[in-house]
C-alpha cells in the first residue's frame, strides 16, 4: 500500500513504474529470448558437426566404394601364374590421366604394373603394407609422384601381391566444402527463422503479462475496480493476490473511516451536552466557555476531516458517476433549506464520472453546494461536463459573491482554524484540500447568475 | 408541540429535554432505536428528533420502518455523523431535517418548529386567524400585536389549533398532542385549558363541535 505516496495529479498510468530499490532486475522479455538465442545457436551447431560427419562418411563410402571396385576389377584381371600380367586394359578414366591422383598399382616381389597415370612412378604406400587378409582392401594414406595426398586402398593377395588404387584427396575434400557451404547456409536460414519464432513465442506468452499491467494502471486510475480473475494459470495467483490486497485496502479504509466516525460520535456527544448545558447563562456568563466549546468542536471536525483523508488509499480510485451523488445532493440540500426555499438545478454530461472516492465527491461537492445555498437568493445552478484533463463541476448562485480578495482567502488552505469564520470558508477550504489531493484544485469566479461561481476540477 | 425525542445519552438527552420543555413542547424520550421506533408506531407526534447511533436498532433503520410503513411523521435527525453521505443517506432514508452535533439549541427549535409548520402545509412562518397571529421562527403568539403570554399547555393546544386553523381538530388527537405520554391526562383538564385560552384569545373564538372537536375561527362573526 502506498499511503504515503503523494498523489501526483498525472494519470496513474502514465506515471514510471518506479520499480524495486537497487538495481532493476533484467527485463523477462530479454532473459528469455537471450535463452533462446543461445539454445538455438548451440543446437545449430550441433547438427552442423553432425550432418558434416555424416556427409564425410558417405562421401568416403563413395570414394572407397570406387576405389574398391578399381581393386576387385585389377584382382580379377591377374592373370593366374608366376607372371605379373594383366589380361585387359584397366586404365579407363579417370586412371589414364598423368598426375591426376587416380592411380593403382599392382606389386609382387620385385615386378609391378600401374597405371597410366602415374607414368612409370612408384606409389608409395606412407603406411607399411598391410598384412594379407581376407579379401577386403584396406584404407592406407600415400603420397603420388608430384607429392599429392592421396586416399589408398590396398588389397593384399595370400601369394603377397599387393593391388592398390588411389584417388586424390581433393576429390574427397571439394565435395565436403561444396556440400559444406550449402550446408551452412541452410542452417543459417533455418536459424533465423528459429530465431523469430522465438521472439514471436515470448511476446506472445507475455502478452498477459502486459495486459494484467494495463489492469493494474486501470484499477489505480479507477477505470476498473477489480483485476480480471479469467488469467492464464500461472498468472492467476497473481491476480487472486492483488485482488486480495485491493479488498484489505478496501476494508482497512472501511475499518479506518468506522473508527473515525465513532471517535467523532464519542467526543461530538458530550461536546453537544455542554454546548447545552452552558447556554444557561446562570453556567456560562461571560460565554467564555460557550467559545471554547466552539473551538474544541471546531478542532474535533477539522481533524476528524483530516484523519478520513488520510484514510484514504491513495493508490486505488474508485470510479463515481456524477449524476447521482448531484441528485442527491441537491435533494438533501433543498431540505436543508428548505426554510429559505432553495432551487437547485442541475445538469450533468451523460456518463460523467470523476476517479474519486464516493464520499470524497460527496464531501467536496456537498460543501460547494451548501455554501451557494448558505449565500444564495433562492437560485443554485450546477453544470457539469468534462474538461481535458478531467471533469468541472461549477457551482453558481445568484447570492452576493465575493470580493477578490475574499475568494482568495476563502480558498486558501491549511489556514488556521481559528482565522476561518464557519460557513463560506470552512467549507470552501476543505473542498480545496481534498480536490488538490486529487490533483484536482477549485477556482472561485462571478457567476452569470450574479452570486460565486465555484468550479471544482477532478480526474474524470 | 408534542416530540419524540430518540438519542441514547442520557446526559444530552435530558439537557434537550429540559431545553425543550422550556419551549413549551411536550416531549417522550426514548433511550434505544426499538423503543424509539414503538413509540413512533403507536403514539401521535408533531415530529422526531433521532439519532443516528443507537443501541438495539439503528437510527437509520428506524426512519426507514416508519417511512416503509407509511408514516409522514416530521424527522430530524441529530447526529455526530457530520460527512455529507451520511447527510445523504440520511435523506434517503427519509429524514426531512439533519443537524450535526454539537448544535446551538435554538437552531434544534426553530427547525423543528419549521418543520411542524411545513408539515402542516405552511409555507409563511407567520400563521394569522383573526386578531391572532403566530410567528413559527420565534413560536411567539400576538393579539392585535402585543405578546400572549401561553402556558406550556396553552401553547400546545393554540399552536395546534393554528396550525389548522379552519379545520376541526378532534378531541382525542388534541390531547395526545398536547400531554407526554406518562402524564396523567384529567378528562376535563382540556376543557379548562381551552376556557383558559377562550378568554386569552377574544375575540378570536375556538369553536366546540359537538362529538368532533375544537375548532379555532378568526371569530369577526357574532
Amino acid at each position: 500500500m502506498t499511503g504515503q505516496d503523494p498523489v501526483t495529479g498525472q494519470d496513474p498510468a502514465a506515471r514510471p513504474d518506479p520499480g524495486p530499490a537497487g538495481a532493476p532486475a533484467p527485463s523477462l522479455q530479454r532473459r528469455l529470448l537471450a535463452a533462446a538465442l543461445v539454445l538455438i545457436l548451440g543446437a545449430l551447431v550441433v547438427a552442423g558437426l553432425a550432418i558434416g560427419l555424416i556427409l564425410d562418411r558417405f562421401v568416403r563410402g563413395q570414394l572407397d566404394a570406387r576405389l574398391d571396385a578399381q581393386v576387385a576389377a585389377l584382382v580379377a584381371g591377374l592373370e593366374p601364374g608366376g607372371a605379373l600380367r594383366l589380361d585387359r586394359a584397366l586404365d579407363g578414366p579417370p586412371f589414364d590421366r598423368p598426375g591426376s591422383g587416380w592411380y593403382w598399382q599392382v606389386r609382387r616381389g620385385g615386378a609391378a604394373l600401374r597405371s597410366g597415370s602415374l607414368s612409370g612412378h612408384d606409389l608409395a604406400l606412407a603406411a607399411p603394407v598391410p598384412a594379407p587378409s581376407e579379401n577386403r582392401p584396406r584404407p592406407a594414406d600415400g603420397v603420388g609422384p608430384r607429392g599429392e595426398a592421396l586416399i589408398l586402398r590396398v588389397l593384399v593377395l595370400p601369394d603377397a601381391t599387393s593391388v592398390a588404387a588411389s584417388a586424390p584427396r581433393a576429390a574427397l575434400q571439394r565435395p565436403l566444402r561444396e556440400a559444406g557451404l550449402a550446408l551452412a547456409a541452410s542452417l543459417g536460414v533455418l536459424g533465423l527463422c528459429l530465431a523469430a519464432g522465438a521472439v514471436a513465442q515470448v511476446r506472445l506468452g507475455l502478452r498477459p503479462l502486459d495486459r494484467l499491467r494495463r489492469d493494474l494502471a486501470d484499477v489505480r486510475a479507477g477505470r476498473r475496480a477489480r483485476v480480471p480473475e479469467a488469467q492464464p494459470a500461472e498468472i492467476r495467483p497473481l491476480s487472486a493476490e492483488v485482488n486480495a490486497l485491493l479488498d484489505q485496502n478496501a476494508a482497512q479504509l472501511a475499518q479506518a473511516r468506522t473508527h473515525v466516525a465513532n471517535l467523532a460520535h464519542g467526543l461530538k456527544t458530550p461536546l453537544a451536552t455542554m454546548g447545552l448545558v452552558l447556554s444557561d447563562p446562570a453556567r456560562d456568563p461571560d460565554g467564555r466557555l460557550a467559545r471554547l466549546v466552539g473551538t474544541m468542536d471546531r478542532s474535533v471536525r477539522h481533524h476528524l476531516r483530516r484523519a478520513r483523508a488520510g484514510a484514504r488509499g491513495g493508490a486505488v480510485r474508485a470510479r463515481t458517476p456524477l449524476a447521482g451523488p448531484l441528485r442527491d445532493l441537491a435533494a438533501a440540500l433543498e431540505r436543508l433549506h428548505a426554510d429559505k426555499g432553495v432551487a437547485v438545478t442541475v445538469a450533468v454530461a451523460p456518463g460523467l464520472a470523476a476517479a474519486c472516492d464516493p464520499q470524497d465527491l460527496d464531501e467536496m461537492l456537498g460543501n460547494l453546494i451548501d455554501n451557494a445555498c448558505q449565500w444564495c437568493r433562492g437560485a443554485v445552478r450546477i453544470t457539469a461536463g468534462a474538461a481535458e484533463p478531467g471533469i468541472r463541476i461549477a457551482v453558481e448562485d445568484d447570492g452576493p459573491g465575493l470580493d477578490p480578495e475574499a475568494m482568495a482567502r476563502a480558498a486558501r488552505r491549511g489556514q488556521r482554524l481559528d482565522e476561518t469564520v464557519p460557513g463560506h470558508g470552512f467549507g470552501l477550504a476543505i473542498t480545496t484540500e481534498l480536490a488538490e489531493l486529487y490533483g484536482g484544485g477549485l477556482d472561485l469566479g462571478r457567476a452569470p447568475l450574479g452570486g460565486l461561481m465555484a468550479t471544482l476540477r477532478l480526474p474524470g | 408541540m408534542k416530540l419524540l425525542l430518540v438519542e441514547d445519552d442520557a446526559q444530552l438527552a435530558a439537557e434537550i429535554v429540559r431545553a425543550l420543555r422550556a419551549e413549551h413542547c411536550a416531549v417522550d424520550h426514548a433511550r434505544n432505536g426499538e423503543d424509539g421506533a414503538h413509540l413512533g408506531d403507536t403514539e401521535v407526534y408533531d415530529a422526531a428528533v433521532l439519532d443516528l447511533g443507537l443501541p438495539r436498532r439503528d437510527g437509520l433503520a428506524v426512519l426507514r420502518g416508519w417511512r416503509e410503513a407509511g408514516r409522514t411523521l416530521p424527522v430530524l435527525v441529530l447526529t455526530a455523523r457530520d460527512g455529507w453521505s451520511d447527510k445523504v443517506a440520511g435523506f434517503k432514508a427519509g429524514a426531512d431535517d439533519y443537524l450535526v452535533k454539537p448544535f446551538r439549541l435554538e437552531e434544534l427549535v426553530i427547525r423543528l418548529r419549521a418543520l411542524v409548520r411545513r408539515a402542516a402545509a405552511h409555507g409563511a412562518t407567520r400563521i394569522t386567524c383573526g386578531p391572532i397571529h403566530y410567528d413559527a421562527g420565534l413560536g411567539a403568539f400576538e393579539r392585535d400585536g402585543l405578546p400572549l403570554r401561553l402556558t406550556g399547555l396553552e401553547w400546545r393546544v393554540l399552536s395546534c389549533l393554528i396550525l389548522r386553523r379552519d379545520s376541526v381538530v378532534p378531541r382525542g388527537e388534541l390531547i395526545e398532542r398536547v400531554y407526554e405520554g406518562d402524564a396523567e391526562v384529567d378528562s376535563n383538564s382540556v376543557e379548562v385549558i381551552i376556557t383558559r385560552l377562550r378568554r386569552k384569545i377574544a375575540p378570536a373564538r375556538i369553536e366546540s363541535v359537538r362529538g368532533l372537536g375544537y375548532r379555532l375561527s378568526p371569530g369577526e362573526a357574532p
